[in-house]
């Protein structure tokens, strides 16, 4: 008798299986979200399913996707790569999730990925940047697609910005310096220059790092001087990058330029801490409220939320529109239909019945293609970032040139 | 030339808190011979007691220079009176290794409640103003930090040479049972010596905020300073910690200008091993 029950048991979970997908072309199409909701990166994952909910609601009131309204599904990795694997199988299994999105920390990315690809659900990624999930070591991951520039193109989108300051500024930049944290994100940022440099033509003449919360940069700030480069690039964590301006000044160095990768410098506390002392600072952003085609919808988002876009929500509010127009070009919701549909989309600057595309580029497509001689795949090759330059104590958007009216600060005063 | 005499001005200027650091953790392993672990917690505890005196009271940084060493000094007393006194009794030194850093964790984490992990400054008319000496540029919150530090130090040394306290205090750090037979209240002078070495490091703190970021942590690297200056100055020696502050200081910014600053933190905890070892032979020699 209890074989019976085992065997009738089975059977019944595996027709549970086997039914869903039929009965899942009906009501609403899930789109499953798996970020940090809680821990010390709770705070990243708010803005992140804001930019979502932002999109879904404007989706469902202009009538929805093939007249199925979208419904979020919430997973939280907290953080976790082995709670972001088993909220990946919940979501997919127990939820039925249609597609997925997710995380913010490449390494739950990555394992997440390949939960989607192993279940047949396609998975977009708005923010994971680290250049390998989409190297040669992934290329079966082929539910999985990336949005967001590489952590190489944000370098690149550096090193292009000192080129082309030369049209605003008149002057070119020749040499250039290397200011960072001697922990990972600084040595991300010292290989992608070396990969780059020669191909724009700089000259790298000091490379200088200190160990994270450094008591005092002081010897560090005279290597620079010393070295006398025209523009240092940069990426601290807060403490290190407000001393760093600080010593700058007290050091009597003032380069002409200095360009950072976001992390500390994009901090709300570092222009609480500068005020005008960092006038002339620019830095990486994915999304400034001042773009062109953002002005727009950030003051409707922050009428909902009552704070600003930021690169993270506008971002993932991009994504839940690709899933849209992927969708309504497959026609359906069935996993493989919907992946060649994104594989084969081709967005130039807007989404059919949707807005201009709010980040600093026009085009959407997911392609293969070699990145400094490594084959990758399914990554945005359009996707670019914008430089903002902090101009009266606010961060302004000064490149890429064709989004924005403000000009270039030159040399960096600051003060 | 210019940038070697820059150099060396930077190195005095950040050895300074060294040294400040140093004496203070002397101050405390000379009396009771023992290591205090949460001294850079210490500094940083200085440091949030600025912010909160300048932002709820309104006062200058430097104005609160006092008012913290006063605080900081019954701070230090009241856990030397409630915990380390009766440890100090048990002779376990393993006891008083995990009171040190267990009271360091505790202050660190504590300051991660109450303040959260924003890394605050606390901005003056004065805080961007730089000025040149000759070949030599200076900013202003650092030289008055380091002519306050040179104040207290001396003031230090007198305190300890010529006042019946400072001798009854070296008399402890000497000889602790001679001191109780001739009637000193040694129980009185571990709580002063405490308590000294405690204001101190919040001394120091309050110094650091005129150009320095506030944050839960910034003490470690601080704290972990002030103990390459006690050995390499000398355990329990106030002159010697002094001078291995500077000393300290201005290795860090020579070694960055004329090897590389890369190397500086390797070097000087090369350094410091070396020291420790060379040091350690010639007593076991002169044994």
């Amino acid at each position: 008798m209890k074989k019976l029950i085992a065997i009738l048991s089975v059977l019944a979970m595996l027709l549970a299986l086997f039914t869903v997908p039929t009965m899942a072309e009906e009501g609403p199409i899930r789109i499953g979200t798996i970020y940090a909701m809680s821990g010390g990166n709770a705070a990243i994952g708010e803005n992140i399913l804001r930019g979502i909910d932002f999109a879904v609601a404007e989706i469902n009131a202009k009538g929805g996707v093939n007249g199925r309204q979208l419904e979020v599904v919430r997973g939280d990795h907290a953080g976790d790569p082995a709670q972001g694997r088993s909220e990946a199988e919940r979501l997919i299994t127990q939820e039925h999730v249609d597609v997925m999105m997710g995380c913010h920390m490449s390494v739950v990315t990555e394992v997440v990925a390949q939960v989607c690809t192993q279940y047949g659900v396609p998975m977009i990624t708005a923010i994971s940047t680290l250049d390998k999930l989409s190297d040669p070591d992934h290329e079966a991951m082929d539910y999985f697609f990336r949005l967001c520039p590489l952590n190489s193109v944000y370098v690149e989108d550096m090193l292009k910005y000192l080129k082309d300051s030369s049209e605003q500024t008149g002057e070119e930049i020749k040499t250039i310096a290397i200011f960072t944290d001697r922990a990972a994100i600084g040595q991300e940022l010292i290989r992608c220059v070396e990969l780059y440099k020669d191909e724009y033509g700089f000259d790298l003449v000091a490379t200088v790092d200190y160990s994270s919360n450094a008591t005092d940069l002081s010897a560090q700030v005279l290597a620079l001087k010393q070295a006398n480069p025209d523009a240092v690039l940069c990426d601290s964590y807060i403490g290190d990058a407000t001393l760093f301006v600080q010593t700058l000044k007290a050091q009597g160095f003032t380069p002409k330029m200095i360009v950072a990768k976001a992390n500390g410098f994009t901090d709300p506390a570092f222009l609480t801490n500068l005020g005008d002392a960092a006038n002339g600072v620019a830095s990486v952003v994915e999304f400034n409220p001042d773009l062109i085609n953002g002005q727009e919808i950030n003051e409707e988002f922050k009428a909902e939320y009552g704070v600003n876009m930021n690169g993270h929500s506008a971002e993932s509010y991009t994504v839940v529109w690709i899933f849209k127009t992927a969708i309504e070009a497959a026609g359906t919701t069935d996993g493989a239909a919907v992946r060649d549909a994104i594989a084969a989309l081709d967005i130039q600057g807007e989404f059919p019945g949707g807005r201009k595309i709010v980040l600093p580029y026009d085009r959407i497509k997911f392609e293969n293609y070699d990145l400094a001689g490594v084959p990758h795949y399914r990554d945005n090759t359009s996707a670019s970032v914008a430089i903002a330059q902090v101009q009266g104590g606010e961060w302004k958007t000064v490149w890429p040139f064709s989004f924005t009216d403000t000009k270039i600060l030159y040399p960096a005063p600051l003060q | 030339m210019s940038i070697f005499l820059q150099a060396c001005v930077n190195g005095l200027l950040i050895g300074g808190f060294y040294s400040l650091m140093g004496m203070g953790q002397n101050v405390i392993f000379g009396v009771m011979k023992i290591v205090n672990f949460c001294h850079g917690e210490m500094l940083m505890v200085g440091m949030y007691l600025t912010l909160l005196l300048s932002t709820h009271l309104g006062l200058d940084p430097y104005a609160c220079v006092p008012l913290v060493a006063i605080l900081m000094f019954l701070l230090g007393a009241l856990i030397q009176h409630t915990l380390i006194t009766p440890s100090l009794r048990t002779n376990s030194f393993t006891n008083l290794l995990f009171l040190t850093v267990g009271m360091g964790m505790l202050l660190s984490n504590l300051a991660l409640v109450l303040f959260g992990s924003e890394y605050r400054t606390i901005p003056t008319s004065y805080s961007q103003t730089y000025i040149t000496l000759g070949p030599v540029n200076l900013s202003l919150p650092r030289l008055i930090s380091f002519g306050v530090l040179i104040v207290i130090s001396i003031a230090l040394f007198a305190f300890l040479k010529y006042t019946t306290t400072g001798k009854q205090i070296r008399a402890v750090s000497q000889n602790p049972v001679g001191a109780e037979v001739v009637g000193i209240n040694a129980k009185r002078i571990y709580i002063l010596t405490y308590g000294l070495g405690t204001a101190l490091a919040g001394v120091a703190g309050a110094l650091l905020t005129g150009f320095y970021t506030i944050f839960p942590t910034a003490g470690s690297a601080f704290g972990f300073r002030a103990l390459i200056v006690v050995v390499v100055g000398g355990l329990g020696s106030i002159p010697g910690a002094f001078f291995a502050g500077i000393f300290l200081g201005i290795l860090e910014t020579m070694v960055a200008l004329f090897i590389s600053p890369s190397y500086s933190d390797l070097i000087v905890f090369v350094t410091f091993i070396v020291i420790l070892v060379v040091r350690q032979l010639i007593i076991i020699r002169r044994k």
